[in-house]
């Protein structure tokens, strides 16, 4: 059950922050802040930095991704940044380009 | 509820929604019915269906297609469609729609404007537009 849902035509233009799931199916330009779980489906647009629970990337993101649980990079995912989080999983036919940080 | 396939998900959900935790400072635009029910600051333009559920908060200029309001509004309103302030909701704003309805238990502050046509006999501009009802 998502709690939070940015549509597939919508566009946000700041600070997004969140204590439950966070679902980005449009485009999110700013900050993204989530207690919970980041997913950023197919065809989301994420440019921003996210600081979140378990993140999964099926879309775009353009940011540093910092989470305190996984990160998954799914089959067409593109991601340009910096990855920090405890386990990371990257997908035959995901994009990625930065650096990881497993914290170890 | 769902005008347009697509906008609105399997289970009849907005296709946007703000959780009632969720906290958005800037701005929102683009297609698609949005639900409110956490805070929002920052304007909003949509092309699609808002409204503020109990408890959701919103201080925004609003554009949006119809636009009901169950929660807290600081801002001004202009709808394509019907604007609804419903019992509970607390509005702060000017509000031009297609039509407005204000409901017993709503509590608002600002301007009303929807267009009507004046009876004839208080000015006949309706007769002489052809819309008189």
């Amino acid at each position: 059950m998502a709690s939070t849902v940015i549509g597939a035509g919508i566009t946000i233009e700041g600070e997004v922050t969140s204590d439950e799931d966070v679902v980005v199916q449009g485009t999110l330009r700013g900050k993204l802040v989530a207690k919970d779980a980041v997913t950023v489906e197919h065809g989301g647009v994420v440019e921003a930095d996210i600081t979140s629970g378990p993140v999964s990337v099926a879309g775009s993101v353009t940011g540093n991704i910092s989470s305190n649980d996984r990160v998954d990079l799914q089959n067409g995912a593109k991601v340009v940044g910096n990855v920090k989080a405890t386990r990371i999983t990257i997908a035959d036919g995901a994009q990625f380009k930065g650096n990881v940080d497993m914290d170890v | 509820m769902a005008r347009t396939p697509g906008r609105t998900n399997a289970s009849g959900e907005a296709a946007s929604t703000v959780g009632r935790t969720t906290r958005i400072r800037g701005r929102v635009t683009g297609e698609g019915d949005l639900l409110i029910e956490g805070n929002v600051e920052g304007d909003i333009t949509v092309r699609g269906d808002l409204t503020i559920a109990e408890g959701g908060r919103a201080t925004s200029t609003v554009e949006a297609s119809a636009v009901t309001l169950r929660g807290e509004l600081d801002g001004d309103v202009r709808a394509s469609g019907a604007i609804r302030i419903e019992a509970g909701a607390r509005v702060r704003g000017d509000m031009q729609g297609e039509s407005v309805s204000l409901e017993e238990g709503a509590e608002f502050v600002g301007r009303l404007d929807a267009p009507f046509d004046l009876p004839a006999e208080l000015g006949g501009a309706a007769e002489t537009r052809g819309r008189r009802r």
